[in-house]
């Protein structure tokens, strides 16, 4: 009996709190789920088309998702808070050429006939990688912290 | 997940395609070779081939029901070019079903995904929801199980898997048009710690972290963005007398002020503790959260985009960390693109000023680990060729401690392809340089990139 009685209090505020939940739901439209137009080669700089209007769902200005040198290195602030504009252009299998959990090469190999592209380790990194561990290993982290680092295991046991 | 399951999820998921009225297929088939002459080891010669294959499959029954699938794999066609001996490998990188509602941004994902939404960026087999809610709010979540890499030392691989049986995470946030956004998150992997097994783990691979984000865009000329990541597990008591550990796994702020149409001016604040940040590592050999240490860095960049095509970037990092030193970072880019961009173009120069960074060794307590690095490269399409040349030189210190003496290395890529239809291209590469292990090095390498279907989304 007691235990009945639980379940229909617990079942009463799942209800309602359900409810409540729904009308939190924002109205508006979804953001695109494509962007309309083709877009061109290169980096693009979103506000060339759009002037000073804000993007919608992300809620800031164009300007703020250019793809300047700075966006491009720091992409994961953009990606971490508005992921759907991100969505917008970029199918989930771009992010995973280089954030992939484990990868069968680094991405300047196989991206090798695109030396346009701002892909990390380019040369002879493993030479390169004992400097710049030993300077800012945290720099090391976000991409081998916690994947793909069967390579990294062979040495550093 | 065992490999059996992994196999009977991915093909439940890949027969689920067949019912997608927009299916689109793509990949790259890569066949590389090369051959090593190490100093104390037997000669090898290298030909793996690499099949990398995603499948994005929409409009499943309903139009807001998609799939996407990607994963690669590898077999080594001569010697084996695993460190454990294996000629074979691959792995699914992602694979799930995603619900895109027509309302409120809101989604679901079920499957394998990548989670970005809280503090960390992590690989999860799960559930991950979010939607937008009235006045400018937005919440997000995730929970799973964490995608394991077995890596860790093999004696420890049954606690790190023990700790880390379940990883979830939160987002709350709060946007307002030309102002910014404020969200605060929480990230907790793993649910038993350390102390709770049998014999208590040195590593306490239990992550228990509470973040705050921040954006603020209130003008298209300035935008400040970044986050703090607080520790906030609780650990074993310190050795007595030693330094304190920071609760403050990470600062790392950014701020961008546009001069004008051409200028960009950046500035950059990091702070990392790595007993704090290095939690939840899997290869705790490496990334060691015992040395207590901790990285700061502050720096900046100047964009000039000239009207011409031509990009200028100069930029300069100090860094400092307590157990090595200060290193100063600088240099500049130029970059260059035609109208049509059918010709691109760039130089780049980079010095590392690392005289005094600090090791312990008694005898030469300070080594140099400076060095410079020039790059320059030009990419040219001509009807349905394109061509490629890259160069890099990194010139070091003769007292560099980890380069036996060698003072250049340096590698040249050159690659031609053919675009045989608008979803076929095929190129090879070719490269030669000079490497702390082999003086001289020629890698080929051939390449097939297609795509079927109707995705209109660039896969780069």
């Amino acid at each position: 009996m007691a235990r009945n009685s639980i379940f229909k209090i617990v079942g009463v505020a799942l209800g309602l709190g359900f409810l409540m939940a729904c009308s939190l739901i924002s109205p508006e439209t979804s953001f695109a789920a494509t962007h309309p137009q083709e877009l061109g080669a290169g980096r693009p700089i979103c506000s060339e088309c759009h002037s000073s209007d804000v993007a919608k769902g992300a809620q800031k200005p164009y300007a703020a998702f250019d793809h300047t040198p700075t966006f491009v290195k720091d992409h994961r602030f953009q990606a971490n808070q508005d992921s759907n504009t991100c969505a917008a252009c970029h199918a989930q299998s771009f992010c995973a050429d280089c954030h992939g959990g484990k990868v069968p090469m680094k991405p300047s190999t196989r991206f090798s006939d695109r030396p346009d592209l701002q892909s990390p380790h380019r040369g002879d990194f493993m030479a390169q990688h004992r400097i710049e561990g030993k300077m800012d290993p945290s720099s090391c982290y976000a991409c081998h912290g916690r994947a793909n680092n069967e390579k990294c295991a062979a040495c550093h046991r | 997940m065992k490999p059996r399951t992994q196999v009977v999820l991915l093909a439940t998921l890949m027969s689920a395609t067949a019912w997608g009225q927009e299916v689109s297929l793509y990949g790259t088939t890569m066949a590389q070779m090369w051959k090593q002459e190490t100093p104390g080891f037997d000669k090898a010669t290298f030909t793996p081939a690499t099949q990398y294959l995603g499948i994005d499959a929409t409009k499943l029954g309903s139009d807001n029901l998609s799939l996407h699938l990607f994963g690669w794999g590898r077999t080594d066609l001569s010697d084996a070019s695993n460190f454990d001996g294996s000629k074979s490998g691959g792995f699914l990188n992602y694979g799930y079903l995603q619900y895109r509602f027509d309302q409120a941004n809101a989604e679901i994902k079920a499957g394998r995904f990548t989670a970005n939404q809280a503090t960390g960026f992590e690989q999860v087999d799960g559930v991950s929801v979010r939607t937008d809610l009235r006045g400018g709010f937005s919440v997000s979540a995730f929970g799973g199980k964490p995608v394991y890499f077995k890596t860790v030392d093999p004696r420890n691989q049954t606690d790190y898997e023990y700790q880390r049986d379940f990883i979830f995470g939160t987002r709350f946030a709060w946007r307002m048009p030309k102002v910014g956004e404020i969200g605060v998150s929480y990230l907790q992997d793993g649910t038993q710690a350390a102390k709770d097994l049998d014999i208590p783990s040195p590593v306490d691979y239990t992550r228990k972290q509470l973040g705050v984000d921040i954006r603020i865009t209130p003008a298209s000329v300035f935008d400040l963005r970044g986050r703090t990541i607080f520790d906030v597990a609780s650990h074993p008591d310190q050795a007595p007398g030693t330094r304190d550990r920071s609760r403050i796994a990470e600062h790392d702020y950014t701020a961008t002020v546009k001069v004008g149409n051409q200028v960009t001016v950046t500035g950059n604040f990091a702070e990392r503790n790595f007993y704090a940040f290095f939690a939840g590592t899997n290869l705790p050999s490496l990334f060691r959260q015992d040395d207590n240490d901790m990285f700061r860095g502050f720096g900046g960049s100047v964009t000039w985009n000239a009207p011409t095509g031509v990009q200028l970037v100069a930029d300069y990092r100090h860094m400092h960390r307590e157990t090595v030193g200060d290193v100063n970072r600088g240099g500049g880019e130029i970059r260059w693109a035609s109208s049509e961009k059918t010709f691109l173009a760039g130089v780049g120069a980079h010095w590392v000023n690392a005289a005094n960074t600090l090791f312990v060794d008694p005898a030469r307590p300070y080594r140099s680990l400076s060095h410079k690095e020039a790059r320059i490269w030009g990419m040219v399409t001509q009807g349905k060729f394109t061509a490629s040349l890259d160069g890099i030189l990194q010139r070091y210190d003769k007292d560099n401690p980890y380069l036996v003496g060698i003072k250049n290395i340096y590698e040249v890529v050159g690659s031609l392809g053919y675009q045989a239809t608008s979803n076929v291209k095929v190129s090879g590469d070719i490269s030669y340089g000079s490497t702390a292990v082999a003086k001289h090095e020629t890698r080929g390498l051939l390449r097939a990139e297609y795509r079927f279907g109707f995705a209109r989304k660039g896969g780069r």
